[in-house]
């Protein structure tokens, strides 16, 4: 892929040479500064406007579940940037380098993220059957009063060990414990392996890349345990009854699917100023779309697979669970899922050139994060019982929380991003692919 | 078609990749379309020069894909529904659901081959005669050490007088008419 560019240098040439490292790697604060002023308006306009939704009918209710889809979306872009980050060190790659220290900051949020939980748990009797009967004599009285059906009643008194408010909170404290741990090491040595003293020697870049596979190659595989317990516990068991193994996976990989397009996104707009302007080269940004297509593949092959096993096996502990997204003007929010989460992402990414554009990226990504978004309403809402199979807007205003409180928590937990990111320069100097990036760039 | 005769094009000899590129992009640049460079190995500039990432492979891939996905759906459907209606477990006969799969297996596969075969199509392969090989120095040059631009005569901007002109002040090593 390098060949002969060496014995360029004539006159004309000046966009085949390689380029110079800019002398100042740090991020362009004045511009994240005003990135993040933004977010916070929109984040302090959307909390404002989601304390209304207190006075209507089943308000604050639905507040409660929205703020469960905020939170989980964010928890997507944290812990995901974990998974990612690790994923890039053992994999290796420009396209890794270029995203370190967005995924960085990704995780670096995972403090906030873990603040964010408290009110879930607080208030959890109020989004879960398990937590609001909690023992077999609460469940044994609430299907007595028709509050759950016979089926709750015993699933939940069979899963009791795991769903449970004491065994909830030990479980929250264990994912967040280990994620934040393995997130400290791995911030810490990106750090010190920039002010390794024999930085820029073989000895060194062998060093630092069998450290961080050690950790990352066993990381992953703890993240995907810890994810499908987190997923199921939080949002899963809003239905104590629905059972997937596939479920962790799902989650696994659309935050996948939201961590790319947020670092695709970071990426571009920080290539506006220097010293992304230099290093982001249309040859990663190319590539990163392409990796991006893979997991919009990736998603609704998951998605799809799961339906169909289901919908071939057709056994009534299992259908509900669709049907009350599908029925009752679910469907509407179903097809839109399908539409913005494959359909737009797959056909436009297919097109060589929008992967290499920065402006229609940018807007593409955006939609991506929405359609995150729009994907988790459609698995949180319908869990509940006045939502089951019947999506309706007259008498249940309370609903339209569902916009307004993630786009308070997504804009507030995005303000904190940027003061992470701004916290480090953009790049990890002690890296041999940072050659390769100042390299000329080539067509694939 | 008619009869092939006469000049093919002027094929010029180059030393380095770096002055066959800075010919091909001048010769784009004064309004040049029909023509090809020539190395021993891929030289990922001149394809850049030539506009190579610009062709039909992915509009032929694409319609591939969608005739593959047509044609199996429909097909599944007309066999489930009309040719042999059976009653699967009691569902409808029209079960989108069980038809995706080989849909999405047919799109894979037409748009693979006619990624492939249209690649193939579109490069004009089979080609069992090349008029550039007329070129004395070309069968030895273009598989070890030179670098050649070919500017064909089928370009409208082609004109023996001019065009030899135009190659000449590149410092070609040699400027060679081709005939058919």
């Amino acid at each position: 892929m390098s060949h002969g560019h060496e014995h360029h240098g004539g006159a004309g040439h000046h966009d085949h040479g390689p380029r110079v490292l800019p002398a100042s790697l740090a991020a362009p604060e004045e511009a994240i500064k005003a990135w993040r002023m933004r977010l916070l308006v929109v984040g302090g306009v959307a909390t404002v406007v989601s304390l209304a939704f207190l006075l209507v009918a089943g308000g604050p209710g639905h507040i409660l579940r929205a703020y469960l889809m905020g939170f989980m979306v964010t928890f997507g872009f944290a812990g995901g940037g974990l998974a990612m980050l690790m994923l890039q060190y053992v994999s290796g790659g420009k396209w890794g380098l270029l995203l370190r220290r967005p995924l960085e900051a990704m995780t670096r949020t995972l403090k906030l993220v873990a603040l964010m939980v408290i009110p879930v748990l607080f208030f959890m009797k109020h989004l879960y059957q398990w937590a609001a009967f909690p023992n077999a004599q609460a469940t044994l009285e609430a299907y007595k009063d028709g509050l759950m059906t016979q089926e709750q009643m015993l699933t939940a008194n069979a899963k009791h060990a795991m769903l449970s408010p004491t065994s909830a909170i030990v479980q929250t404290v264990i994912v967040f414990g280990i994620l934040l741990t393995m997130a400290f090491f791995l911030n810490r040595w990106s750090l010190q392996r920039d002010a390794d003293p024999n930085a820029g020697s073989q000895a060194s870049f062998d060093y630092w890349r069998i450290k961080f596979e050690n950790l990352s190659g066993i990381g992953i595989f703890i993240y995907v345990v810890l994810l499908t317990d987190a997923a199921i516990l939080w949002i899963k068991s809003l239905d104590v009854t629905w059972y997937s193994s596939i479920y962790g996976l799902q989650f696994l990989v659309g935050q996948g699917y939201q961590v790319l397009a947020l670092g695709i996104l970071t990426v571009i707009l920080l290539s506006r100023f220097q010293p992304l302007k230099t290093l982001l080269r249309v040859t990663e940004q190319h590539d990163l779309g392409k990796f991006a297509f893979a997991f919009v593949m990736l998603n609704i092959y998951l998605c799809f697979a799961e339906f169909l096993i289901i919908w071939s096996g057709n056994v009534p502990d299992e259908i509900p669970w669709y049907l009350a997204r599908i029925q009752g003007g679910w469907w509407v929010i179903c097809s839109l899922d399908f539409i913005s989460h494959w359909l737009i992402p797959f056909t436009l990414l297919l097109s060589r050139d929008l992967k290499r554009n920065k402006q229609k990226m940018i807007l593409l990504t955006c939609w991506m994060i929405f359609a995150r978004c729009l994907d988790m309403f459609w698995l949180i809402e319908p869990n509940f019982r006045d939502a089951a199979g019947n999506l309706h807007l007259s008498g249940n205003l309370g609903i339209l929380a569902y916009i307004t409180v993630p786009v308070a928590v997504l804009s507030i937990w995005g303000a904190y991003y940027l003061t992470e990111l701004m916290k480090r320069p953009l790049m990890n100097v002690n890296d041999p692919h940072l050659e390769e990036m100042l390299e000329p760039e080539h067509a694939h | 078609m008619p009869r092939r005769e006469g000049t093919y094009g002027l094929l010029a000899e180059f030393n380095t990749p770096g002055e066959l590129v800075h010919a091909t992009e001048e010769a784009r640049r004064a309004g040049y379309r029909r023509m090809e460079c020539y190395t021993p190995y891929p030289v990922e500039e001149a394809a850049e020069a030539l506009e190579f990432h610009k062709n039909r492979v992915p509009l032929v891939c694409l319609l591939g894909g969608l005739l593959g996905v047509t044609t199996a759906f429909l097909m599944e459907t007309w066999i489930a529904v009309w040719a042999y209606p059976l009653n699967i477990a009691g569902r409808p006969l029209f079960s989108w659901p069980a038809f995706i799969i080989p849909a999405y297996e047919w799109t894979i596969l037409f748009a693979g081959l006619s990624a492939g075969f249209g690649m193939i199509a579109l490069n004009g392969l089979p080609q069992l005669y090349h008029p550039v090989f007329n070129a004395p120095n070309f069968r030895n040059g273009a598989t070890t050490d030179k670098f050649f631009l070919c500017l064909e005569a089928a370009d409208p901007k082609f004109s023996s007088v001019d065009t030899r002109a135009f190659l000449e002040q590149f410092h070609a090593v040699s400027v060679v008419e081709v005939d058919h």
